[in-house]
């Protein structure tokens, strides 16, 4: 697994290539953590080229959204179908500090919008 | 005319370590396409099979003896075997703040379509995880 720390429209981007299982997830997990701790309200995590993703995915992921919880929200970009079924199981769309979006684009839409309604 | 489905069956052994997982995964993948499984299930194998084996790994604690996988494909089910050596052991990594153990369990029951647990011939646990191939491919 390969990770990279971008941004997107000033918002921190964790871009991940590869798989997140129980040994890669806490390079995750500490990447998150660091971004987390820097105050930052919103972080967004890059899944488009994460074919595989287990439950070691799955609580860094949930870690990530009760960190960020009342203060911001954390987004995932591009689960594929098998991702994606596998955070709606575990419940993570119906939390209101989880988004998903599509694609980068997407994202990017969202949050300017909710940078000009503030 | 119907074609019946040869029994057969395939065994891997890894190291109790996680870095494991990814072999893990590999034998999951072909072992299901030579079951003709569908994308679909093939990852909730994969990621069944990857729980239970992860767990084993998360009671072995340095222990050097092999975690046993074996699938047996029979005509109307692809069951896979998790077997640890079976010394009880507390978990040995830390707890740390992050971790959100015991997922690995409910995710096993959510996505295979029958799981069981039994004390497997050499003292050691057994996790069965099987999908039934009429409904499931």
């Amino acid at each position: 697994m390969n990770l990279r720390v971008t941004s997107l429209a000033e918002t921190p981007l964790l871009d991940i290539e590869g798989d997140i299982d129980h040994s890669t997830c806490g390079g995750v997990g500490t990447a998150l953590d660091e971004i987390v701790d820097q105050g930052r309200p919103v972080v967004l995590i890059d899944l488009s080229k994460v074919a595989y993703l287990d439950s070691g995915g799955i609580s860094v992921l949930l870690s990530g959204v009760r960190r960020l919880r009342g203060a911001g929200w954390l987004g995932v970009i591009g689960p594929n179908d098998n991702v994606r079924r596998l955070l709606e199981l575990v419940g993570l769309f119906v939390d209101p500090s989880f988004r998903s979006f599509d694609d980068r684009l997407a994202a990017e839409a969202a949050l300017i919008s909710e940078e000009q309604a503030r | 005319m119907t074609v019946a489905r040869r029994d057969c069956s395939w065994v891997i052994r890894v190291r109790p370590e996680t870095a494991e997982l990814e072999q893990v995964r590999r034998f999951v993948q072909q072992v299901a396409r030579e079951a003709g499984l569908q994308v679909e299930k093939t990852f909730d194998l994969k990621v069944a099979v990857s729980e239970a084996a992860a767990n084993a790994m998360e009671h072995a604690c340095g222990d050097e003896a092999l975690l046993e996988i074996e699938a047996r494909l029979q005509s109307e089910r692809l069951t896979f075997f998790v077997t640890d050596t079976g010394f009880f052991r507390p978990p040995c990594p830390p707890r740390g703040k992050l971790t959100n153990r015991g997922l690995g369990l409910p995710l096993m029951v959510a996505l295979m379509d029958e799981v069981s647990f039994s004390r497997a011939p050499g003292g050691g646990t057994r996790v069965s995880l099987s999908i039934l191939l009429g409904q499931a491919t």
